[in-house]
């Protein structure tokens, strides 16, 4: 892993929180390189003890926030209400769940009832 | 029954082994109409073959739905069985006596409209009258030779064959069947009628009071207090809600009546803020919400804060 381009971008926050680097190096690497998003950075969210992701889609110019998880964790809606707050309230946030064979599925979610797309 | 106001009286419903059923069609109707409330219909008619597509009362209510009726004071519960008393032998007799007279008077009523639509039938004109006899004439004459034949009492024939009958109006020129007429008769079934039956005495219009009987015992768990709870919200937010089975929620949430929308969101019940919730869960309810055009609901109620809070879930499109 050390070896890896990512590695020194993301060094500080890996060691950090050691048992959300998996999932942060994984969905760095996916977002980077396959979803091709640009201005990637790296935002704390301590009371979910771990790094989320800042950056833009291909072609747009909306900042997205990505909060990377393990698919063998347990959350809660007290811990998805931290990192609405801790990430200064954004209008969603994506939830990038990885798992052991590296595959990672994206949910977005938003506070209150909105109604899905047509 | 007392004289209370139309506006006093509270929707009925008759519980019966803790399922809550409303057999009044009107209160049906102001449930959808005036409360938003729709419940399920459970009764099937008896000659239909197959059960489950046309149906009618009685209507059935989630428990949910019973809660908050009880608690907003649009409803009473009443305890069905022991509403239904034993009945004196002469309430029975007079009951007895009653359906009977009713059922003779239908007969009578069916029977007479029966002969006059037959005799508006019949045809008065000259050729018509000519006719009829000309037929009732070889029909005794077949009936002889018949009867030469077969060496029978010539009498015997001649009386059984009805000698043509003089076209007064509404005699019928054909000969009648002999099987007795069969009628479609009404009787009352719903036990609003019955003498025996009292509701009154048996009504509970509070929550407490019906479970220290042990007639109603929902909500018990914290889980189904937070689905109350829950409903309650979406409810005085003007949704209308159903069941969630069809697609693995606790509730199905529509912005108006179901039979104008294709609902909009499936809620899923999240007992309190700490409760957990696994990523997988996220998936399977985002997912099938996608899939069905459709958001996920998750709804967190909190019982120190007394609030509900939503997130809505969908996949993200990317990844």
């Amino acid at each position: 892993m050390e070896r890896h381009p990512s590695y020194q971008i993301l060094s500080a926050s890996l060691s950090k929180y050691p048992k959300a680097a998996g999932a942060l190096f994984q969905t760095y690497n996916d977002l980077k390189l396959a979803q091709q998003w640009s201005d990637l950075e790296v935002i704390e969210v301590p009371g979910c003890s771990r790094y989320a992701l800042r950056g833009r889609r291909p072609n747009t110019d909306v900042v997205l926030n990505v909060v990377p998880c393990s698919l063998s964790e347990s959350l809660s809606t007290d811990w998805i209400r931290t990192t609405f707050r801790e990430l200064n309230s954004p209008a969603h946030v994506y939830l990038a769940i990885n798992t052991e064979d590296s595959s990672i599925v994206y949910y977005k979610i938003s506070p209150g009832i909105v109604k899905p797309p047509l | 029954m007392a004289s209370d106001s139309n506006d006093d009286r509270k929707i009925q419903l008759r519980v019966s082994n803790h399922i809550a059923y409303v057999w009044d069609v009107e209160d049906i109707a102001t449930l959808r109409a005036q409360h938003h409330i729709c419940g399920v219909l459970t009764g099937t008619l008896p000659h239909l073959s197959q059960q489950n597509v046309f149906l009618g009362v009685p209507l059935v209510l989630l428990p949910e739905e019973v809660v908050l009726l009880v608690e907003k004071q649009l409803a009473v519960l009443i305890d069905d069985p022991n509403a239904h008393q034993p009945a004196a032998s002469e309430a029975l007799a007079r009951w007895n006596a009653e359906r009977e007279s009713s059922a003779k008077r239908q007969m009578a009523a069916s029977e007479a409209e029966r002969s006059s639509e037959k005799a508006a039938k019949l045809s008065t004109s000259e050729a018509a009258v000519q006719k009829r006899k000309e037929r009732e004439a070889k029909r005794a004459a077949a009936a002889r030779a018949k009867a030469l034949a077969e060496g029978l009492p010539i009498d015997h024939i001649l009386a059984s064959v009805p000698s043509p009958t003089p076209n007064t109006e509404g005699r019928p020129a054909t000969p009648a069947r002999s099987a007795v007429p069969v009628f479609n008769v009404v009787i009352p079934a719903s036990s609003s009628e019955i003498d025996w039956y009292n509701p009154d005495a048996h009504a509970y219009s509070l929550l407490e009071a019906a479970r220290a009987v042990g007639l109603w015992s929902y909500p018990t768990t914290p889980y189904e207090r937070a689905k109350c709870r829950v409903f309650q919200d979406l409810w005085e937010k003007g949704n209308f809600m159903g069941g969630g089975i069809k697609f693995g929620g606790d509730f199905l949430v529509y912005p108006g009546d179901p039979l104008r929308y294709h609902s909009h969101f499936v809620a899923t019940v999240i007992e309190s803020p700490t409760a957990r919730l696994t990523p997988m869960e996220i998936v399977a309810h985002g997912r099938l919400g996608t899939a069905t055009k459709k958001s996920h609901l998750f709804c967190e109620w909190d019982e120190v804060k007394q609030e509900v809070t939503y997130y809505s879930v969908e996949w993200a499109g990317f990844g």
